[in-house]
């Protein structure tokens, strides 16, 4: 399966604006983002504490919903799906 | 309350000739009759207030517990070097209101938190967020949503931020987009990047208020002062969110009978409920 991912913010620097990913069937968010780390290990270092975990402000949304009401990181991907990253944006 | 009038004074004609056009006097009274709650006046709310003051909005709350300090000057473009450890908001509605003497100001020098959230929302018909940290906005989104007001979205961090406009029975709210709030920290900031998300969010607060234009609503606007591009983002309820899951209700629309999508008939006629 094809998906694109949407960097925003500081992650737009690391990983680039858009990225078209190939993926196999049956991958999850967090396969995904697990692959995104591998390929950029600066994404890594910004989306995930030492343990692996991703760091719990950051917002990642699939197709417009936020991962947080699906599955979070074993929310199933399929083909076509849109996945952002948004860093988190919080000053006034 | 304030009731509509059919024609404008002299001074407001010529003050606001240059927007009469987009929404005539109907729009323009009804810029008049709305009181709007500006939560921070910062980076953000200096912006938004500013552009709302000028437009006509004839009351704003600003709420603010902070001081003036050095550091704010290279954004906060309402206070001057001798407003330095003043209120902020006796200092903001001071330049406010030489901006435009014919609206009203409330200066609310105090801190917005689950004490007073309840009181400093009472009276209000739409709220600007332009606060500095997410537990006290998810706050006002329970606020706002409650009580069914429009609540306008705004954050800011370097060269980039985000804006949008949520309406209760309508979009997500705050909630169902960013699900957790990040550490409060000293964020990096420049003038700029508060200037394009202040304006937005001013622009979004007009447009709910007088029914024109095409609100920010299910989407986030996306800005990245860095290479100079804005994105949209199309987003959705979260249908078991804990605020607005499962509330469709559009017959108790915020504003009276306005519907915001349909950008045309605005009824303000039932004046603010007070929930």
């Amino acid at each position: 399966m094809i998906v694109t991912v949407r960097a925003f913010a500081d992650y737009r620097e690391i990983i680039g604006k858009d990225t078209e990913l190939v993926l196999a069937e049956g991958k999850t968010i967090g396969d995904l983002l697990a692959e995104l780390g591998d390929r950029q290990p600066a994404l890594r270092r910004e989306m995930f504490a030492p343990t692996g975990e991703l760091k719990e402000f950051i917002n990642i949304f699939i197709n417009g919903r936020n991962i947080a009401f699906l599955n979070d990181m074993g929310t199933p991907l399929v083909d076509g799906d849109t996945i952002a990253l948004f860093p988190p944006v919080a000053g006034g | 309350m304030v009731k509509e009038r059919e024609t404008l004074s002299e001074y407001e004609a010529g003050r606001y000739q240059r927007q009469l056009p987009l929404w005539g006097v109907e729009g323009q009274e009804h810029l008049r009759c709305a009181r709007v709650l500006v939560a921070g006046v910062g980076g953000l709310g200096t912006i938004v207030a500013a552009y709302l003051a000028s437009a006509g909005v004839g009351f704003l709350r600003l709420v603010d517990h902070d001081r003036v300090v050095i550091s704010n000057l290279n954004r906060q473009v309402l206070f001057q070097a001798t407003d330095i450890g003043r209120e902020k908001t006796a200092a903001a509605s001071e330049r406010l209101q030489s901006l435009n003497p014919s609206i009203r100001i409330e200066a609310i020098p105090r801190m917005l938190d689950k004490e007073t959230v309840d009181e400093l929302t009472q009276d209000i018909d739409l709220i600007v967020d332009a606060l500095d940290n997410f537990t006290t906005r998810f706050l006002i989104n329970r606020a706002a949503f409650t009580r069914r007001l429009p609540l306008i979205h705004g954050a800011v961090r370097g060269f980039f931020g985000q804006a949008s406009t949520l309406i209760p029975g309508l979009t997500a709210c705050l909630q169902c987009l960013i699900a957790h709030s990040p550490p409060p920290e000293v964020f990096p900031i420049i003038g700029g990047t508060c200037g394009v998300i202040g304006a937005v969010q001013a622009t979004e607060a007009v447009k709910v208020l007088t029914g024109k234009g095409k609100p920010l609503t299910n989407r986030l606007f996306s800005w990245d002062g860095q290479v100079g591009e804005g994105t949209i983002l199309i987003v959705e309820r979260n249908p078991h969110c804990v605020i607005c899951g499962g509330d469709s209700d559009k017959t108790a629309l915020p504003l009276g009978d306005r519907n915001p999508l349909a950008g045309g008939n605005i009824i303000l006629s039932e004046p603010h409920k007070g929930k």
